[in-house]
């Protein structure tokens, strides 16, 4: 396997604040890498600079081997759920898609098709004509995780993806990532439910103040600290 | 790519009852204007061409002002309800999303420039003067919406606030508009001469008597209003690049 994601000695700072602090990282093709960290790690800081829309201090980042300045490259690539959650509250589910279809440049005959299957992948079918501000926080979630995959990437980034969704909603987020996660999409997840990283990611890097303190399956986590489960290997890890 | 996000502004910001209001207190305030210049004793006294000018102020003041309005929000929106992210995650560059929002803008000036049309022609009428104050209401319109447009880009891209955004635009715009207003008062000495000359809406007052009240119509003899509305526009075009790659230095999200 090759690292469709290389980053390599990564640093960010908020003022004298290192939120990311000398970062390597790599992920493998058709991996999915849960990343984890307690509040103010940097993770979400990390995921921004992945994506290009926060510029590091310092240190490198390539996606498939072009760097992430190359914002047309980048941009083929990724799909992305990004934490902040601003939706075109005016618009219909399907409308919105439309709109980012445009501008990921989808043909316009496959436009109608694309849409279709995205909103039934999501569940959002019945729906796609009513206007997002309408939407519960998991609908507009599913809908957020439509317009990442509108250019069907290679990558995906999702930061915080099941925040807020009840159980049901939480089920139905898991099952579409493990779907695409079998479909060969590399996944990169961001998130607080050490349950769903531990059973969902073929990896896991735990990021604590700035710095990735540990990286391994779930198992080998276990073994290097001697702990039962990932919560114990968790708030091992980050509790000193 | 720049027409997706213009399209985008015309269906959520323009076509909604928000701008619909915006032209009907337009059309209400040009009403205004035009009964008051025909009706009231004093007013109905002074000169056609008079009228017209000061229709023509109150038609490229009022748009300046609604466009100064809009243009204060249209950018900031984008990072006050967080869709900012995902927009530049996608292809869009910063230039398709500058040029997108322009037109948007420029789409509302055009929409209160046809609002205003029947006035002007009313207003006209039996003068000869209806084309001349049709076009270059139209061209002085047009150079004052553009140079304050990219003004209030390029401090939107400094701010991401709009209130930061709309107050400061709204000091420029007085701030311009107060020695516009009285510049005959304020034209007795060599130094406030060259600040009439630099000052974009007493530029375009300037150029309206010149073509309403002294008929000079040609675009020769309203040259010297012209050249420095040009040159605003040039030097609002500067500022904005410069906030542009400012913007872009600092990244499309500042801090956590």
């Amino acid at each position: 396997m090759s690292a469709i994601i290389s980053i390599k000695n990564l640093s960010k700072s908020y003022g004298s604040k290192k939120a990311v602090d000398g970062l390597n990282l790599e992920i493998q093709r058709g991996e999915f890498y849960g990343f984890l960290g307690p509040n103010g790690a940097g993770k979400t800081t990390t995921i921004r600079m992945i994506t290009g829309i926060l510029l590091g201090d310092e240190g490198e980042i390539a996606i498939d081997g072009g760097p992430i300045h190359d914002k047309k490259h980048v941009a083929k690539l990724l799909g992305v759920v990004p934490e902040s959650r601003g939706f075109y509250e005016w618009m219909t589910a399907i409308e919105y898609l439309y709109f980012f279809a445009d501008l990921y440049n989808v043909p316009k005959k496959n436009q109608e098709r694309l849409v279709t299957a995205l909103l039934s992948e999501v569940d959002l079918l019945k729906r796609k004509n009513s206007t997002i501000g309408t939407y519960s926080r998991g609908m507009k979630q599913r809908l957020g995780l439509a317009r990442a995959l509108i250019n069907d990437p290679k990558v995906l980034i999702l930061d915080e993806p099941t925040l807020g969704l009840d159980p049901q909603g939480q089920l139905m987020m898991q099952q579409l990532l493990k779907k695409l996660s079998a479909a060969g999409v590399t996944i990169f997840l961001s998130s607080h439910l050490l349950d769903e990283v531990s059973r969902l990611c073929s990896r896991i890097g735990i990021l604590h103040q700035g710095h990735l303190i540990a990286e391994g399956t779930v198992e080998e986590l276990k073994q290097k600290t001697n702990m039962k489960d990932l919560t114990e290997v968790f708030l091992h890890l980050t509790s000193e | 790519m720049f027409t997706h996000i213009w399209k985008k502004e015309i269906r959520g910001e323009l076509y909604t009852w928000k701008s619909l209001l915006w032209l009907l207190i337009s059309s209400l305030l040009f009403s205004v204007t035009c009964y008051l210049l025909l009706t009231n004793k004093e007013l109905s006294l002074l000169d056609q061409t008079e009228l017209l000018w000061l229709l023509g102020k109150v038609i490229i003041g009022v748009a300046l002002l609604i466009v100064i309005v809009d243009a204060s929000s249209i950018i900031t929106i984008e990072f006050e309800k967080e869709t900012a992210e995902s927009l530049f995650i996608s292809p869009v560059s910063l230039t398709d999303f500058i040029l997108g929002k322009l037109l948007a803008v420029l789409t509302l000036w055009l929409a209160i420039f046809v609002v205003s049309i029947p006035y002007i022609i009313v207003a006209s009428a039996g003068s000869n003067l209806a084309i001349p104050f049709l076009l270059y209401t139209m061209l002085l319109g047009t150079l004052g919406v553009l140079g304050f447009t990219l003004l209030v880009f390029a401090i939107s891209l400094f701010f991401r606030s709009s209130k930061n955004t709309l107050t400061t635009s709204l000091i420029i715009l007085l701030g311009l508009s107060i020695p516009a207003v009285f510049s005959t008062t304020l034209k007795n000495d060599v130094v406030s001469q060259i600040i009439s000359r630099a000052n974009p809406v007493d530029n375009i007052f300037s150029s309206l008597d010149n073509i309403l009240v002294d008929y000079q119509t040609s675009l020769i003899q309203n040259w010297q209003f012209i050249v420095p509305l040009v040159a605003f526009c040039l030097l609002a075009l500067i500022i904005l690049l410069f906030a542009m790659r400012r913007f872009q230095k600092h990244g499309v999200i500042q801090s956590e």
